[in-house]
């Protein structure tokens, strides 16, 4: 029987090889050190998350490949990745991780660190711009509909100086040029 | 008579004053006085979170020491209220580091986060401190077990630990009006609301996923107690009809609107009229 004949070409792989200089190993820590990180590391990549994701299949990384990609050290792409964004936060992966690793809240995490980059799509930036000039996402428009109803017109107890003030000298207000 | 700080958050008041003044009448009911919050202003959501921890800890943390003030206990109507009172509630509770940083900040207020006031939904707050047998004897007008699709919403449900809400509650609180739960296979599935701002497509599609699932088990009607939700499958219906072509016809309602039809309350009382999927059919169901 002939053996195989030698290979030539590159192996098939499914992703594309990693640059291993191009790694940040300090991102791992950046994150298990960030809010709800601490069980990163004990992830064993059994792709429950994927499977419990409603909106996984149309995503180039997964939640166990961005898991997987968070411990490698692939900061620039985890940061840069759609699919962070993306997230509907509906924690599902969370809820079904048989290791208990907090994904939901690790992507939160991501967000924010890419948010410190610069890096929110222009929508998301738009809601904490509403949020530093109203101190609410949605202001009441149409009163005559509350006064039907038998409502004050306007909320009762509404103040939205202080929440603007706290948010102005925060990261959103200094993202978006508030924080004069 | 039970006292809460009642958290509108800014979506119902702007969005769904019938889902507000639904909320009121039937809290009226059952002498649960439901108290607006001074001095208090948005959650900012998810939205928030992603782009600011620490910015979304401080303004919450805000929230619940206002309440700490009088102790009273928070209850909001907004799923999305809810999960950003409860997360920052649970965060603060597991890290100590945390409630020194937001205290700082809120000792120029005169705030201070203690914990003692507990952030809690307004059906869990109905459930828990009502109880369902006095909510069954308020019940004048049964519906006449006409099927109803429950979405309780991500946040309402997931992270357990965090939410600590258990979807009997939900269930129980629907059965009790005289409807009959619909059980449908997406019923733990997002609604699509929060990815809204970056890729509508999507939202739209996942919106249709929940809708048709009910539909498909025989829903009538359908359920929220979150404005987001609501505001994702009742306004989405309109979108789905210019982009699938289809038509699901499924009104939804606010939670109370369905408990305050049963109590007795009419139609213009809990604001059916501002539901956009017509939700008038609901009334031929109502047994008087
Ligand atoms: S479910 Fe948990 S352990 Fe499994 S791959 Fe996802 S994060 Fe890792
Ligand atoms: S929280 Fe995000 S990653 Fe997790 S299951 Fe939901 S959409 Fe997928």
């Amino acid at each position: 029987m002939a053996k195989t004949e030698e290979k030539t070409v590159p192996p098939v792989t499914l992703v594309d090889p990693i640059e291993l200089s191009e790694l940040d190993r300090d991102f791992r820590e950046e994150i298990h050190s960030m809010p709800n990180g601490e069980e990163l590391g004990a992830c064993f990549a059994c792709s429950t998350c994927t499977a419990a994701c409603p909106i996984a299949n149309s995503w180039d990384y997964k939640p166990h490949q961005l898991v997987r990609m968070i411990l490698l050290g692939m900061r620039k792409e985890v940061l840069a990745s759609d699919e962070i964004w993306l997230c509907l936060t509906c924690f599902e992966c969370q809820e079904r991780c048989p290791q208990n690793v907090r994904v939901t809240d690790i992507l939160f995490d991501c967000k924010n660190l890419a948010a410190e980059e610069g890096r929110i799509p222009p929508n998301v930036a738009e809601l904490g711009k509403e949020l530093v000039e109203q101190g609410q996402l949605y202001v009441i428009t149409a009163d005559w509909e509350r006064e039907d109803l038998g409502l004050e017109p306007s909320l009762p107890g509404l103040q939205t100086e202080e929440v603007r003030n706290m948010l102005k000298k925060s990261r959103t207000g200094r993202m978006l040029g508030e924080d004069d | 008579m039970p006292e809460y700080n009642l958290y509108a958050g800014c979506s119902v008041p702007a969005n769904y004053p019938n889902y507000e003044a639904s909320m009121l009448r039937v809290a009226d009911s059952f002498d649960m006085e439901l108290k607006y919050m001074e001095g208090v202003a948005c959650c900012g959501s998810p939205n928030l979170r992603a782009i600011d921890y620490e910015g979304w800890l401080k303004v919450n943390a805000r929230t619940l020491a206002i309440a700490d003030k009088n102790g009273n206990d928070i209850v909001t109507p907004c799923n999305g209220c809810f999960g950003s009172l409860k997360d920052v509630y649970y965060h603060l509770r597991h890290n100590e580091d945390y409630v020194e940083m937001v205290n700082a900040e809120l000792a120029s207020e005169g705030l201070e986060f203690t914990g003692d006031a507990k952030p809690r939904h307004f059906v869990e707050a109905l459930y828990t401190d009502i109880g369902i047998d006095r909510i069954k004897e308020n019940i004048t007008n049964p519906l006449d077990g006409v099927g109803i699709a429950i979405h309780y919403g991500c946040h309402l449900l997931r992270p357990k630990d965090v939410t600590e809400f258990r979807p009997e509650i939900l269930k129980d609180l629907v059965a009790v009006t005289g409807a009959e739960v619909i059980e449908y296979p997406l019923w733990k599935q997002c609604c699509g609301a929060t990815v809204l701002p970056v890729d509508e497509p999507l939202a739209i599609r996942l919106a249709r996923d929940k809708l048709k699932s009910m539909k498909d088990a025989g829903a009538q009607f359908a359920t929220v107690v979150c404005p987001a939700c609501g505001n994702q499958l009742d306004l989405q219906q309109l979108d789905l009809k210019n982009t699938y072509g289809e038509e699901y016809n499924i009104p939804i309602l606010h939670y109370p609107q369905i408990l305050g039809l049963a109590m007795g309350l009419s139609e213009d009382e809990i604001g059916l009229y501002l539901n956009r999927v017509p939700a008038e059919p609901i009334l031929e169901h109502v047994s008087k």
